[in-house]
């Protein structure tokens, strides 16, 4: 390994913790060692913030890197792996931070680790601004166990902000290499249903979100559930929509939160499925988002990444992209046809 | 560095209606865990007995929002929560048994909960060093939001704020300023003296000791430190000066100590003394080596106990004052000749400022000369100028070594009294600098003579002679002649280096030096 340091400006494109996480995630898988500067410029608290750096020192751990400006509010980070560690151990998250994004920055390097892991992450399972469970769950590791990993996990306590205190497990059983694929059809719906979890508050909300949903889905009843026996340090609150279909699971959420209606709530998930249903897409903006990494590491590795059809993608989406470029030196192509948007990252397909 | 925080489990803020609540409640010890660019390692909890399970309760809730964080509850129950002297004294013993170390540990004291009185205890436990950290206060969020709220970090060192600090150099230049009488010194060792007497000045009551030849300016500079720490509000008594060498007999005892009615012959009055008047003030006693024995004593125990005996009375007086003592003596060698006592001297000199004489800053004679003339003018009403080319021809007579400046600021003082006062319509000619050159210069002659020849004289030719061997010979021959054999004065001489040799031949050492000027131990002391 050369000393040599790629160096990543954080604050461009959307320029938040989305850069470092990537950036960490994909210095690990490739062994590369990444300085990042300017990390969270322009945010209102620059900088590394707790749940940044509990990530930061997640990936310490599995690359037995070394590390410079390790430290809350520092802008400047050096990162040089030395190896891919499987491992066992307990990840937990402060200030109801979210453990999912955790589990971004280290998972990438976890399914082509030369040994099985089995990691617990506890904090938040459920929070705006990061992907919930239910979405890695449902939609997320099938598709990463199509490209040969195995990936399973279980949700012991949901953790909502701000009390935190959630726990999930994840096992992987890794590959030496990730194989792409092609999903550019949703196929037929196999079956939907909307679901408002509902800890240590009143029933009533998740009643009122399921109301509200109905109200503009039109799905039979049985579609909607409420489950207020939700097991949780603190209060909290999520509505969710999957849709399941013959090539893809989609997990739409809204959070209930201080000062939002329980029918916002709903209809902010419901305003997302039915913007993706319109799409005839099988691929979500978020799943989007989350699908670039694992298929940019099968094209680092194999030249043949893959290529998907989803919604005209996200700001979020854009920088992603152009990190990929930067640091795996792939190509990747959009071409963006009305309300669809084809994805190819890698060389094309046959 | 890990950082600790310190707080106290609030009685009422810590607590919330029911427990299903309590995260929508805003708890500062708990929130201050939740930020997320506020990392606390470990929290140093106390809290009342009757708290305990509350305690336990915010822990664990601390734990849950901040796995990072170690929390360490101490019980630690008060009577009286408001009592200032119970909380102090609870808190400060907690703080004293706390190992500290700042080496590795940052430390946070949150102020945020607790009584008024507590976190005012702590405050000052903060300031003094107790707690070696800064504060933290935090702040619950706006009306209708949830979360953590907000939170301050005050450092109590004020020398960090940009603002503060700038202000304080202000502060502290003219305060410099005030002591050198606003002139605009320019030698540098002159001023970082000042620099230290103002810092010492500033922030001690202990004595200081000003030593200086004589015309220095210790009186000068006694009264300016008074009048600065005056400004200051430091002092509220009076500055009382005397010149210990005009204190003789009975009349020195009385005159500092005060008497009683009919204590000795003559005192029909009751007098309190120069150290009473100087209670809450400033006492300057100059020329403090030709204080006597007895005095010196009775000195000693009025600045130890800030309490004394006047003359002839049974009953003990109080006066706290700030004592500054002159001398142009070198009061050690009078410590050694049994005039002056030991116990006081180390008392007085814990701080002692050497004040140069102006012939060793003669730098500074320029903007002195001004001062003079500025003094002069506002004194009598009639302003007086010197032309620049009078201005050059004194200063370049003042500057070199042709001027002694023996009696230092009071010849200067004189020259330019004699010379503003000649001034015919208030213009000092180049002809009147002249002439008070050729003053100056007879006053000093004889005395050149004399300072220079004083221990050399008759010994050795001093104009063969180079300043650094006579200066060094000078002393050699004082001590010589204080000693009573060769070998008590070599040891004396090379009292440190002596101790290297394996045999020190001191007496070998001192005949071969004095050889070299062709002198001999029995010629010095026949």
């Amino acid at each position: 390994m050369t000393d040599q340091l790629h160096t990543i400006d954080g604050s461009q494109g959307e320029g938040g913790g989305q850069i470092l996480r990537s950036s960490l995630a994909l210095a690990l898988v490739t062994g590369r060692a990444v300085r990042l500067e300017n990390i969270r410029a322009g945010r209102e608290k620059p900088g590394l913030m707790r749940q940044h750096l509990t990530a930061v020192r997640a990936a310490v751990e599995i690359g037995a890197a070394e590390v410079e400006g390790d430290e809350i509010g520092s802008q400047t980070l050096s990162f040089r792996p030395t190896a891919i560690r499987p491992c066992q151990r307990t990840f937990s998250v402060g200030t109801a931070g979210s453990a999912t994004l955790v589990l971004q920055t280290i998972l990438p390097a976890l399914l082509i680790a030369d040994g099985p892991s089995e990691i617990v992450l506890e904090g938040g399972t459920h929070n705006p601004w990061a992907p919930p469970y239910d979405f890695l769950a449902q939609s997320f590791f099938p598709l990463i166990n199509r490209m040969g990993p195995r990936v399973s996990a279980g949700l012991e306590r949901h953790g909502f902000y701000p009390a935190g205190g959630g726990r999930f497990s994840v096992a992987i059983e890794p590959t030496p290499q990730l194989v792409g694929f092609e999903l550019l059809e949703r196929g037929e719906i196999l079956h939907r249903s909307a679901t408002a979890l509902v800890a240590n508050l009143s029933s009533r909300i998740g009643r009122r979100e399921i109301e509200a949903a109905a109200e503009k889905l039109s799905w039979p009843d049985s579609a909607f559930h409420v489950d207020a026996s939700i097991e949780s340090a603190g209060p909290g609150n999520v509505f969710l929509i999957e849709i399941h279909s013959e090539h893809v699971r989609e997990v739409f959420t809204g959070f209930g939160r201080l000062g939002a209606t329980a029918e916002r709530v709903a209809n902010e998930a419901v305003k997302e499925a039915r913007s993706y249903l319109a799409a005839g897409v099988p691929v979500g903006p978020y799943l989007a988002d989350q699908l670039l990494l694992p298929l940019g590491i099968a094209a680092w590795q194999t030249g043949q990444g893959g290529s998907f059809a989803t919604q005209p993608l996200t700001r979020h989406s854009q920088t992603h992209i152009d990190l990929l470029r930067s640091i795996l030196e792939i190509p990747i192509s959009v071409e963006r046809e009305g309300n669809c948007c084809l994805v190819t990252v890698g060389k094309e397909m046959r | 560095m890990k950082q600790v925080a310190f707080g106290l489990l609030g009685s009422r803020l810590d607590q919330s209606i029911d427990d299903a609540n309590r995260w929508q409640t805003w708890r500062p010890s708990v929130a201050i865990c939740q930020h997320e660019d506020l990392l606390i390692d470990q929290f140093e909890l106390i809290y009342d007995a009757a708290m305990a399970r509350l305690a336990n309760g915010v822990a664990d809730d601390i734990r849950s929002v901040s796995p990072e964080t170690e929390v360490r509850l101490h019980e630690l129950t008060f009577q009286d929560p408001w009592d200032f002297e119970e909380v102090y004294g609870g808190l400060h013993a907690f703080a004293s048994a706390y190992a500290f170390r700042p080496e590795s540990e940052r430390y946070l004291v949150n102020i945020t909960t607790g009584t008024h009185v507590q976190q005012i205890c702590l405050f000052l436990l903060a300031e003094s060093g107790h707690i070696p950290g800064r504060l933290l206060q935090a702040s619950p969020p706006r009306r209708q939001q949830e979360g953590q709220g907000t939170y301050r970090i005050i450092d109590l060192d004020l020398s960090r704020y940009d603002q503060l600090a700038a202000r304080f150099a202000l502060e502290q230049q003219e305060s410099l300023s005030f002591l050198k009488s606003g002139i605009q010194t320019r030698n540098a060792a002159f001023n970082s003296l000042i620099e230290q007497i103002e810092r010492v000045a500033i922030n001690s009551r202990a004595p200081l000791l000003i030593t200086g030849p004589t015309g220095a300016g210790k009186s000068q500079l006694a009264r300016r430190v008074f009048e600065l720490k005056q400004q200051r509000r430091q002092l509220a008594g009076r500055f009382v000066e005397v010149n210990c060498a005009t204190l003789r007999g009975d009349q020195a005892m009385s005159a500092l100590f005060g008497h009683e009615k009919g204590a000795y012959t003559g005192a029909t009055t009751k007098r309190d003394g120069l150290l009473r008047a100087a209670d809450g003030g400033m006492l300057f006693l100059d020329e403090i080596g030709e204080l006597g024995l007895d005095e010196q004593a009775m000195l000693l125990r009025a600045i130890e106990e800030k309490r004394f005996f006047a003359v002839g009375a049974d009953r003990e007086v109080a006066s706290d004052f700030q004592l500054i003592a002159g001398t142009n003596r070198d009061l050690q060698r009078a410590v050694d000749e049994g005039r002056f006592r030991e116990d006081l001297l180390a008392r007085i000199n814990l701080w002692t400022f050497c004040l140069p004489g102006l012939a060793e800053r003669r730098e500074d004679i320029a903007p002195n000369l001004e001062y003079e003339l500025t003094q002069f003018s506002a004194k009598t009403g009639q302003v007086v100028r010197m032309n620049k080319e009078a201005t050059q021809r004194f200063l370049q007579f003042a500057e070199t070594e042709a001027a002694a400046w023996r009696a230092n600021f009071r010849d200067l003082n004189a020259a330019v009294t004699r010379m503003a006062t000649l001034a015919a319509g208030g213009r000092i000619s180049i002809d009147l600098v002249e002439e008070e050159i050729k003053r100056l210069q007879t006053q000093w002659r004889p005395c050149v003579v004399n300072q220079r020849g004083r221990s050399l004289h008759g010994l050795v030719d001093e104009s063969q002679l180079d300043n650094f061997d006579r200066v060094q010979l000078e002393e050699v021959v004082r001590v010589c002649r204080q000693c009573k054999t060769i070998s008590d004065a070599g040891r004396k001489l090379f009292a440190v280096s002596r101790t290297l040799k394996a045999k020190p031949n001191d007496a070998d050492r001192l005949r071969k030096y004095l050889a070299r000027f062709d002198l001999t131990w029995e010629a010095l002391n026949s």
